[in-house]
């Protein structure tokens, strides 16, 4: 048995000094003499921990195998047959909670770097032009996919597999949901969805952008003409906390931030046209990914980041890198505050009201409620407020769909093959969930794509 | 997919006329809807009124105002639009409504009317009242094609020199003075709404006012044309852009337009730098 190598073989970054001033991404990226030797610190597991806990059950255990062999081509088709778009999940998986939150190298140090090895994979074939070779059968019936989001992307590649003529209906002017306006660059450049998506495109899978169904084409026309219909609509919509002062000027849902920064490159204005007030000092609410992603973008813009969480870091549900490199970037981290009002002054925001907060009792989802602490309210001085607390379905499709059923948190309802309360309309993401992780998008457009194949095979 | 430029022209010194090939939008848009210009690749997304939107066509009426709005002025007939999308926003309800005001006073209004009294004046028993208000007589247009969509025609100058002299509220005052109106729509400066919302609720007359708060997607998504209604927080895009002027946060909408005011200056200067 080989040597067991408790530590991962380090992942170049750029320092914290010089990802401040510029939107590149952060982790240089494995060369191909460090990612075999990362894989060979693989054990093998026979049960395969780490595929168990895939939420698209990606052979971990056989790609690593391998690529510690040095077979690149071999272990980029093992994942590519469970994962359409490895160089994203790649970068924007959780894994500390899934694959190598199981990993058993966790037991004696560090768990396999499962991440940064699929990132490299992809990457790898992106650039030697490395595709899987797909003999498609083709078939005559149609399904319309809305929204070239996670979920959109993995059911469509899927479909075309299978054979189906494939069109996506996309509301912006860019392709790619939340990969594209969401997810700033130094987390995952725009090459790499660029790429990804190029790929949907060479094995036939029609985009069509600036489609907004409900607005220039309505879903009737989209069910007399398709065969079925698979709605990834995402959870766009913007949620705010709903306290005094959200109307001054210096306030922004994180959606409208981000999409300013990544979807409108106002990080390059004037450049770029789109525009973006960031004051000296803002406040982000909010603990998850796209609170560390709003905070991140504030400080690359030349702001003072604070982080204001109602509950401790121990509690953010951002990927753990994330939080480490907010925090070694210099984003604060202010626990335990919730905000009571924005205060304002000639319509500008001139700062924030917060009460502090204390743990108490674990509620519903298991983690510790925050309760506030009567007469503790202060003020923090700051001249920015970006709310970062979650978001929603965005009603603009749904509202023209009444016969599609909702859930109690205004996702389209659907059973266990996901399927709507519609015949031959299955939904799926965070259309569904109201928000989740790109991965759990991922899988559940390829379920829904296995849904939908079973019932025009049926039909 | 791009679109080109079928038609353009001077409206006046200011204001100019521009249309481009939409044969979707144009089929589906009604009045009311508005698009989304987003010229080149580097562009911003602009939401833009609708003049006309017919035969696979859109037409728009814009002002010279800011960057964007100046850089498309040089675009020439043949030339081609990075993404024209639409349409955004609800239509507004073509029903019987009696006598009906519709005013404006600023470009995105004189254009949006034209389609709005056409529609209205369609249903029986309407009878459209158009006041098209413009600062002086030397910039007055498209007042012989709104008056062939009208029932009864006015124009305000705000010097007087043609047409009767002030806004189209005073106008309004008359005609509401009289009884005579029992329904107004307005589009044009948010900063003339309040009054306008005052003097329409002290008669009791039902009142609708177009809002343009800043826009970034305009499909429901960043929440930067949130707007106050009784309170209530509503997205222009999506809930709007048709309001009641009697239940609207005027004074919240008017701070919040001024968000870009610096920025403004600076995309100027570095168009006017590197043109």
């Amino acid at each position: 048995m080989a040597k067991i190598i408790k530590n991962r073989v380090h992942m170049p970054e750029l320092t914290a000094e010089e990802r401040i001033k510029t939107f590149d991404e952060v982790p240089l990226g494995y060369t191909e003499e460090q990612a075999i030797s990362e894989a060979k610190r693989c054990l093998q597991c026979t049960d395969s921990p780490c595929a168990k806990h895939c939420p698209i059950s990606v052979d971990v255990r056989e790609f690593i195998k391998e690529l510690s062999k040095g077979n690149l081509k071999e272990a980029f088709l093992k994942i590519k047959k469970d994962n359409p778009i490895p160089a994203i999940a790649g970068r924007v998986c959780p894994q500390e909670n899934q694959c190598e939150g199981i990993c058993t190298m966790r037991k004696i140090g560090d768990p396999i770097n499962i991440g940064k090895l699929e990132a490299f994979l992809g990457d790898w074939a992106m650039e030697h032009e490395i595709r899987e070779e797909l003999t498609i059968k083709e078939k005559n019936q149609k399904v319309a996919i809305i929204g070239s989001g996670p979920s959109g992307i993995s059911c469509a590649v899927d479909l075309r597999k299978y054979g189906y003529k494939v069109t996506i209906f996309e509301a912006l002017h860019k392709a790619g949901g939340v990969l594209q306006y969401g997810i700033p660059e130094f987390r995952l450049p725009r090459k790499i969805v660029d790429a990804e998506l190029s790929y949907l495109e060479g094995i036939g899978v029609d985009i069509r952008l600036n489609n907004i169904v409900g607005q220039n084409i309505s879903f009737e026309e989209l069910h007399e003409e398709n065969d079925a219909i698979y709605v990834g609509t995402g959870a766009g919509a913007p949620l705010f906390v709903g306290i005094k002062g959200e109307e001054l000027n210096g306030v922004y849902s994180a959606n409208e931030f981000l999409i300013r920064i990544n979807l409108m490159k106002a990080y390059k204005f004037p450049e770029y046209d789109t525009p973006l007030f960031v004051g000296k000092k803002v406040g982000v609410i909010g603990a998850g990914n796209v609170a560390m992603d709003a905070a991140r973008s504030a400080l690359r813009l030349g702001a003072d980041a604070h982080i204001l969480y109602r509950r401790t870091k121990a509690y953010s549900t951002s990927r753990e890198e994330e939080l480490h490199h907010a925090l070694e970037e210099g984003v604060h981290f202010m626990e335990l505050v919730a905000p009571t009002k924005i205060l304002g002054e000639n319509s500008w925001v001139k700062g924030i009201e917060l009460v502090k907060m204390k743990l108490g009792e674990p509620d519903k989802s298991g983690r510790a409620r925050p309760e506030e602490t009567k007469g503790s309210e202060f003020v923090m001085n700051l001249d920015t407020v970006v709310e970062a607390i979650g978001t929603r379905t965005n009603k603009l499709f749904l509202r023209t769909v009444p016969e599609l059923k909702t859930n109690l948190w205004g996702g389209i309802k659907v059973d266990e093959e996901l399927r709507t309360s519609v015949r031959g309309v299955y939904a799926g993401g965070d259309a569904t969930s109201g928000g989740a992780t790109v991965i759990q998008a991922l899988g559940e457009g390829r379920k829904a794509a296995k849904s939908i194949h079973d019932y025009l095979c049926r039909s | 997919m791009k679109h080109e430029i079928t038609s353009k022209e001077d409206l006046n010194s200011e204001d100019y006329l521009i249309q481009v090939r939409a044969p979707v939008i144009a089929k589906k848009l009604q009045p009311g809807q508005f698009v989304v210009l987003l010229i080149h690749p580097k562009g911003e997304r602009v939401p833009m009124s609708v003049q006309k939107a017919e035969n696979g066509k859109v037409t728009m009426f814009i002002k010279k105002l800011g960057k964007t709005s100046r850089e498309l002025y040089t675009y020439k007939v043949g030339d081609y639009l990075e993404n024209v999308i639409g349409p955004m926003g609800n239509p507004v309800e073509i029903k019987k409504y009696g006598n009906i005001a519709v005013c404006s006073d600023l470009v995105c209004g004189h254009a949006e009317n034209y389609a709005l009294c056409k529609a209205l004046k369609q249903v029986d028993e309407n009878h459209v009242i158009s006041i098209q208000t413009f600062p002086t007589k030397d910039v007055v247009y498209w007042e012989e094609e709104l008056r062939r969509v009208s029932d009864e025609y006015y124009i305000t100058t705000k010097d007087g020199s043609y047409g009767r002299k002030g806004h189209y509220r005073d106008m309004l005052k008359q005609l509401l003075k009289k009884g005579n109106v029992d329904m107004v729509f307005a589009g044009g400066q948010t900063e003339e709404y309040l009054k306008l919302a005052e003097l329409t609720k002290s008669y009791n007359v039902p009142t609708k006012v177009t809002l343009r708060p800043i826009m970034v997607d305009a499909t429901g998504m960043c929440g930067s044309c949130r707007v106050f209604i009784d309170g209530k927080m509503r997205l222009a895009c999506i809930d709007g852009p048709m309001f009641d002027a009697h239940r609207v946060n005027f004074t919240e909408l008017i701070n919040r337009l001024t968000l870009f005011k610096k920025q403004e200056t600076i995309a100027m200067e570095h168009y006017n730098k590197t043109r």
